[in-house]
């Protein structure tokens, strides 16, 4: 993936030229459609968003979007601005609730 | 932020971890996305309280450094760390919750003492009249005047200064007795 600066987790669009796509999805990406599918994705990101609003997270990352001010900000600034902090500042029990919630999951749709 | 067992696992904590990753990402854009909605509306009205309160405590700050308020006290006024001054007795005006009466913010606990019953004369008061609460009576004191009201509301205004402690009272039926 090339480092321009215009989106930072935006997954590659898929290659026609790829035969890959044509042959069997991996196993993540099964995954992750039997987690939508599921509507496990939507619970968790609730989960998640709710586990972050109440530890202060949340507003920790809107008062670093204040700092960048007002004046003709986008969203990938602003993406850009919180990514860093946003990913290092989440509190270890919210993390590891998260994924003890995505792991049992995976264990109950082992393939 | 290495977890147990990370080795036995390591294929299933990779993926856990890279949907966990996912979703933060996808959440941290929502918060992108509604930090700029409100930027771009000017939908934040604390926006300017903000920068006025940053620039309230480097005026703090500065005045602190400076040495003007030696020891903090300057004649009457104590200067607190927003360097707002304090008048000695509290000048806001509440409502007291027992009787219904505008009273000092600076002189409520004393008007609550005889209010609510620890004077001798409040004490009185409570025991002679059956509902308490809702009845008034006036009071005689020595050496001054009191007025009565009528009024619907139950809102009462003091005729005497506050520091006495007597003054007219309210009485919503209309009819009073002097203790």
């Amino acid at each position: 993936m090339s480092a321009k600066r215009s989106s930072i987790n935006r997954p590659p669009t898929p290659d026609v030229d790829r035969d890959r796509e044509n042959q069997e999805p991996t196993l993540q990406e099964i995954i992750n459609i039997k987690m939508i599918e599921s509507g496990e994705k939507e619970r968790l990101k609730e989960l998640l968003r709710e586990r972050l609003i109440e530890c202060g997270w949340r507003d920790e990352m809107k008062s670093l979007c204040r700092k960048k001010g007002r004046n003709n900000v986008t969203v990938d600034d602003l993406v850009h601005v919180i990514t860093p902090k946003g990913r290092a500042s989440v509190p270890d029990p919210v993390k590891a609730e998260l994924l003890q919630r995505i792991r049992s999951f995976l264990a109950s749709t082992a393939t | 932020m290495s977890l147990p067992n990370d080795d036995n696992m390591s294929a299933h904590s990779q993926l856990s971890s890279h949907f966990f990753e996912d979703l933060l990402d996808s959440i941290i854009v929502d918060v992108a996305s509604e930090c700029h909605r409100v930027a771009r509306l000017g939908l934040d009205r604390n926006f300017e309280e903000e920068e006025e309160e940053l620039r309230l405590s480097a005026q703090a700050r500065a005045r602190v450094a400076d040495s003007s308020n030696n020891g903090e006290t300057n004649s009457k006024y104590v200067v607190d760390i927003f360097g707002q001054t304090h008048p000695a007795v509290a000048n806001e005006i509440f409502e007291c919750m027992n009787c219904g009466r505008s009273i000092v913010a600076g002189r409520f606990a004393p008007h609550l003492e005889k209010c609510m019953g620890k004077g001798r004369k409040a004490r009185l008061k409570v025991t002679r009249s059956a509902t308490a609460a809702q009845n008034r009576y006036t009071r005689g004191s020595p050496g001054s005047s009191y007025s009565s009201y009528s009024n619907s509301t139950g809102m009462n205004r003091l005729s005497n200064g506050a520091s006495s402690g007597v003054a007219g009272e309210e009485y919503s039926n209309g009819s009073f007795e002097e203790l």
